[in-house]
């Protein structure tokens, strides 16, 4: 494969950009159908508490109202996850969390829809709730569902190696707790989805970042055919896993829709965000490791519990992903895993940036830290020596390629001037190393089946134009942008000849959606086979116009030339007059992508969630000062090295770093969903505390190729890989700066100094 | 979107016309300015007036003006940003221009007025919440139920008085104009906040806070604010400090803390105390409570902090 | 409670609208509902997040805190109101060095940078932060944004300076 590319490798802006410039881009919130109802959602107040009454009539009667739903209407039962399908669209018998929908409501305005919301008349008869994941394991008078007892989702114990050996082979043993509290994804646009339903025929619009598994499951749910709905995700706001399942108030829209025979809107406030969000939960993490004097890890053991809230939305796999990517960053020949899901009275978490692996990385690159201070190596060294081999195996089975993680440690340590700062920053001023990585793809798709995880049409008409058709869903991330990048490429024609059309149920084919970081790998290697079919029709044309093979042409700059010879050469557009002519009119294409079997991982129970069709790699180094005063830390410079197998777009590769490092700098800082009595109490943006601006130093971006041997012209994730080491590069620096560690997030002021106050009083 | 409850507007053209409209229909109308505090509070179902009367347009009471006397009149809708801007305050005043810098975010001063944030209603988490999550509590003493969640058994209501600008205006000794129908009053800041969460201050529902008075005498002297918050913007302040000295470290101290207790404080008589005396006194002083981010020991912590950053902030501010 | 309209002429992007408007009503209700000027986005509720900034007679401020009532006759300007035929520079700056992602931040972004470069054609870090600290994003890490303004803010200044050597320039020839 040739470097010399056209438009690959190259800062191209946002295909969607302008529209989003211009105020122009249209997201769910911004449509408008004739006769348009706006919908509400009526809450519960009880944490947990059966359903005694819940009388809709004078709901229904108020003037303006066209329908009202509640969870008798809508039992079937769902959930993203095969294993999980324990939720309903809105609560039957039983509220499980304060927040949960027990009804809902169309009306002709927004007000209307308010005030008959507070004509719902409910009474519960309260239940003993749990709002502490131990106590609900431990003391499980009452069940959250009645099919797990324990209230334990579940839990998996898995042991790789010999642990034993491994431990009894360790100079050093650490053996440290950690605490993370559940933060939440806040991304800029509330959710929002639009329904309609005419002809029998029903028509979504939603904030989704999995408009596939929402089409499956509003199937499901309201009993109809796939065929007979469509599912549209206009432009998203943002996503970051809170919009990548099916969510009860899409199915409520939805079934609103049907019932009052009217298109019907629901963008829900930012504080019901709060209330669905599905957050990274809060989890204990024990974390023992043993390590020879030269700083090889001998072995891990690693016991964690997750608060999943009242439902099981991602949690399988999130509490899998925990253990399984231990393995898949260092050497780890010997580790054990033990993994709780459990359930609790709180509002469900389930996917976030980093999906399972942040907390454990924040454990793990701490614990490093001390273990590295303690035998004396230098800890950018000690991880040097823990490197993984490319194309290799892991412990627990995974199959690592591409494996850039040196290079991303050398290139932070260089930029850093880590070897000159290192331990000779003054008392108050410190800097620390961190790395972690991502699956770039989840090598099993969340629905098992044969079927291919991305699928993409290209179309090429008499306009000269080519149109990509793909499922793919667009949320802010650049995917659009990528696919557009790699069918010019391969067609050696301009950007401006390639139009998208992504995520229209009725028009593109499918894709399982924006998560696991899957889409430039997966949605990409589509893209590249579709162009080439494509390419190879154009190129019949071509051979036949220039009177050579078509192996011996060359595509690039709106050109087909005969490689040995540049001169001879036929525009491209001259070309696809005479494909079309010649080829049956219109020329169309298909390229999908399935996973190799090699990359979908082992044969024990829980091994399907962990295994990635390949692995992003980053290695981050802090600085910090601390203001031993009062506690307060000052980030003053994070430098982030990402290995992304290839930048297709180094701008949007960049942009995808630094948004991960901010994000993770949140959840280091000052993040937190904090609760009380199953109350939310900070449920808004004043009060849950993302950074801004002035929170967050300019951050630099260094961008490691390692080419991937099976990624589109080499590439893997940028999305997530980055944010999980920002935090533990932090704690870490704290450390440097005024000798104290700390176990539990966020690394606050009040922790901060009451850890150097109690430092100076020993 | 969270909407707002049906009301009425009223939309006076003269002062004389809104006092008027207040001593007729006080009990059920709120008066809007700016709307940074009211709007999120009526959306929330704080407030459900049946009028609101919109004194944002009314001519007059706008503007920082020099008084003859060496004193400043600062008009009630002066907004924030104008404040943090103003030539005169940042060099006579300078503690009121620092203190104004602070508050919100630059978007959010600019609509603020200085009448709305000295008159800002007292924060808490149990009570700046909407509809629905009040009721999932079982509301609380301030709006709707008899409890106070952060103090249970208390009578009182502990939200916290979270102004930036008051605690300035209270160590230059500013007074505010207080107008109805039937009279004008002019009241110290030191008597006009009151140490419950629930009366806040002593300004009847016919009154309108028209203008704010500050005295010649601190004019020239040092000024600084400190300000605890959890980001660097936007946040209100979980701990804030005013200090008002003469230049050069030349006595006359005055401090106004802040977002500590339900009403701003003042200490005076400070001269002939030593630093650690007066953070003390500032510490006992302080009573944060539960109320919202960060934990009450801490905060008192940073009161100390910020009352001695605040004192060594008048000296190099005045180099 | 009456629910009475007041008839209300709004002066929005240049162009002049008449609407019926409830008094509960807010302003970013009338742009986005009635007006149908959709950039406008609701992010927070509470005023912390900025998406809904607007420019009212050059001023940012957000427009979800404000009752539409009060803005008879004021000048308010929306993202909308930027770009006629082509954009403008910090609309081109904000897509060019990748201060977008989403979007949704991006007109409330786009609204407060452009009354800072108003002001202040050259601004430090500082200031860019200091004038973009009431509007969150949630994906970009900020960097960018400092980008797509000096970007944009060299982009005003080249437009100025063109103004005025082609002013100068013809000044001189008159001299000779």
């Amino acid at each position: 494969m040739s470097d010399d590319f056209t438009t690959v490798g190259k800062r191209v802006p946002m295909v969607d950009g302008t529209q989003k410039v211009t105020g122009h881009g249209i997201y769910t919130d911004d449509i408008k159908l004739p006769g348009m109802l706006h919908a509400r959602i009526v809450r519960s107040t009880q944490p947990h508490a059966r359903i005694l009454r819940l009388d809709t009539a004078r709901a229904e009667s108020l003037p303006g109202v066209f329908a009202v739903v509640t969870g008798k209407d809508l039992t079937g039962k769902y959930g993203i996850l095969p294993v999980g399908h324990d939720e309903t669209a809105l609560a039957v018998d039983k509220v499980r969390y304060v927040g949960e929908g027990i009804a809902a409501i169309a009306a002709r305005t927004p007000e209307i829809a308010e005030e008959a919301a507070h004509l719902i008349d409910v009474a519960y008869e309260p239940l003993p709730a749990y709002f502490d994941p131990i106590k609900a394991m431990n003391q499980p008078d009452v069940l959250i569902h009645e099919d797990k007892p324990g209230n334990i989702e579940r839990d998996y114990h898995h042991d790789f190696g010999n642990v034993e050996q491994g431990f009894a082979d360790a100079d050093l043993i650490r053996d440290d707790s950690f605490f993370c509290p559940r933060v939440t994804h806040a991304a800029m646009e509330p959710h929002s989805t639009l329904a309609s339903f005419e002809g029998g025929k029903l028509t979504v619009w939603s904030s989704t970042q999995t408009p596939y598994y929402l089409h499956r499951t509003l199937a499901l749910v309201l009993g109809m055919p796939m065929s007979s709905i469509r599912v549209i995700k206009p432009l998203v706001g943002g996503g970051f896993g809170g919009k990548d399942e099916p969510l009860g108030h899409e199915i409520c829209t939805a079934a609103l829709a049907i019932k009052s025979g009217r298109p019907v809107r629901l963008t829900i406030s930012r504080e019901e965000v709060f209330y669905i969000h599905r957050g990274r939960p809060a989890q204990h993490v024990w974390l023992k490791t043993g390590v020879t004097r030269d700083g090889r890890i001998t072995a891990v053991h690693c016991k964690t519990i997750q608060d999943g809230g009242a439902y099981c939305s991602y949690g399988v796999v999130t509490i899998l992903y925990s253990g399984a990517l231990l393995g898949a960053i260092y050497d780890i020949r010997n580790f054990r895993y033990d993994g709780y899901r459990v359930l609790t009275n709180l509002p469900a978490c389930g996917a976030m940036r980093g999906h399972g692996s942040v907390n454990v990385r924040f454990a793990f690159e701490s614990q490093m830290d001390i273990l590295a201070r303690e035998i004396g190596i230098d800890p950018a060294d000690m991880r040097l020596r823990n490197a993984l081999e490319p194309n290799s195996r892991t412990a627990n089975d995974l199959r690592v390629t591409s494996y850039g993680y040196p290079e991303c440690i050398r290139k932070v340590v260089e930029r850093s001037g880590w070897n000159e700062k290192k331990g000779k920053l003054p008392y108050g001023k410190g800097i620390g190393i961190a790395g972690s990585h991502y699956v770039s793809g989840a090598a099993n798709a969340i629905i098992r089946s044969k079927m291919p995880h991305s699928n993409v049409m290209l179309k090429l008409d008499i306009d000269g134009g080519v149109t990509i058709y793909t499922g793919t869903a667009e949320i802010g991330q650049g995917s659009d942008t990528i696919q557009v990048q790699i069918v010019a490429e391969e067609l050696g024609i301009g950007l401006e000849r390639v139009r998208i059309v992504s995520a229209d149920s009725d028009l593109t084919p499918m894709d399982l959606g924006s998560y696991s970081s899957r889409v430039t790998f997966m949605a990409g290697n589509a893209c590249l086979r579709a162009a080439r079919e494509m390419k190879s029709k154009i190129n019949r044309a071509a051979a036949d116009l220039l009177k050579v093979a078509p192996e011996q042409l060359v595509n690039r700059d709106s050109r087909i030339f005969v490689s040995s010879d540049p001169q001879r050469a036929v525009t491209f557009d001259e070309t696809v007059v005479h494909a079309l002519g010649t080829q049956g009119g219109t020329l169309v294409s298909q390229g999908s992508y399935t996973p190799p079997d090699e990359a979908k991982g082992g044969k024990f129970k829980g091994s399907g969630v962990g295994p990635g069709v390949a692995y992003s790699y980053s290695a981050q180094v802090a600085e910090v000062s601390v203001d031993v005063e009062t506690g307060q830390v000052t980030v003053e410079r994070i430098v982030a090295a990402h290995d992304c197998g290839r930048a297709l777009n180094p701008l949007t590769v960049e942009g995808q770093i630094e948004g991960s490092v901010s994000m993770g700098l949140g959840q280091a800082l000052t993040e937190e969903v904090k609760y009380d009595q199953g109350l939310t109490m900070n449920p808004g943006l004043l009060e849950y505390k993302t950074g801004g601006i002035r929170d967050t130093p300019i951050i630099e971006s260094i961008i490691v190729e390692s080419v991937d041997p099976e990624g589109p012209f080499g590439a893997k994730e940028a999305g997530e890989g980055s944010l999980a080491a920002v935090i533990p590069a932090v704690a870490n620096a704290i450390y440097d700066a005024v000798g104290v560690r700390i176990k539990e997030l966020p690394l606050t002021p009040e922790r901060i100094l009451k850890a150097i106050q109690e430092k100076q009083h020993r | 979107m969270m909407r707002l409850p049906a009301f009425e507007v009223i939309l006076p053209s003269t002062l004389e016309e809104a006092a008027g409209f207040l001593a007729d229909h006080h009990q059920q109308t709120k008066i809007y300015a700016g709307g940074t505090d009211l709007v999120p509070s009526m959306k929330q179902g704080l407030f459900e007036p049946d009028y609101v009367l919109d004194i944002k347009s009314l001519p007059g009471l706008n503007g920082i003006t020099d008084l003859p006397d060496g004193g400043v009149r600062i008009g009630a809708l002066t907004t924030v940003s104008e404040l943090a801007a103003s030539p005169v305050l940042r060099r006579e005043f300078p503690v009121l221009a620092r203190a104004a810098a602070t508050v919100a975010g630059p978007n959010l001063r600019n609509a603020g007025t200085l009448g709305g944030n000295i008159c800002l209603d007292t924060r808490c988490y149990w009570y700046n919440q909407s509809f629905f999550w009040r009721s999932a509590c079982g509301f609380c003493i301030k709006k709707d139920g008899s409890t106070c969640h952060v103090a249970p058994g208390s009578k009182q209501c502990w939200a916290v008085y979270s102004g930036d600008t008051a605690p300035a205006l209270m160590v230059l000794g500013g007074r505010v104009k207080l107008t109805s129908r039937a009279e004008e009053r002019v009241v110290p800041l030191t008597d006009f906040f009151v140490n419950d969460g629930l009366g806040r201050n002593v300004i009847r529902p016919d009154e309108i806070l028209t203008e704010v008075l500050i005295p010649a005498a601190r004019r020239g002297y040092a000024g600084h604010y400190e300000k605890f918050r959890v980001r660097g913007s936007v946040d209100y302040p979980l701990a804030g400090v005013a200090a008002s000295g003469k230049p050069g470290g030349g006595g006359d101290l005055r401090i106004g803390l802040t977002a500590v207790n339900p009403r701003p404080v003042l200490l005076d008589r400070l001269d002939g105390l030593s630093l650690e005396d007066i953070c003390n006194q500032a510490k006992r002083t302080a009573k944060p409570l539960k109320t919202s981010a960060s934990t009450m020991e801490y905060r008192r912590h940073m009161i100390g902090v910020l009352v001695k950053r605040a004192i060594r902030g008048l000296s190099a501010s005045s180099d | 409670m009456t629910d009475k309209k007041i008839l209300m002429t709004f002066r929005v992007n240049g162009e002049e609208h008449q609407v019926a408007v409830s008094p509960n009503r807010l302003l970013i209700e009338v742009l986005r509902e009635d007006l149908n000027l959709t950039g406008t986005k609701m992010g927070c509720d509470d005023g912390s997040c900025g998406s809904c900034t607007v420019l009212v007679d050059g001023v940012p401020v957000q427009c979800c805190m404000m009752l539409a009532v009060s803005y008879q006759n004021r000048e308010i300007t929306t993202i909308e109101g930027l770009a006629r035929t082509e954009l403008d520079p910090l609309q081109r700056g904000f897509s060019e060095a990748g201060g977008q992602q989403c979007g949704f931040c991006t007109p409330g972004m786009i609204m407060s940078a452009r009354a800072l470069l108003e002001h202040n054609p050259d601004p430090s870090l500082e200031q860019i932060a200091d004038a973009m600290s009431g509007n969150l994003c949630r994906c970009t890490g900020y960097t960018k944004i400092i980008d797509a303004i000096r970007q944009a803010a060299a982009g005003y200044r080249q437009e100025e300076e063109k103004k005025k050597q082609t002013t100068t320039g013809g000044r001189r020839r008159r001299a000779v």
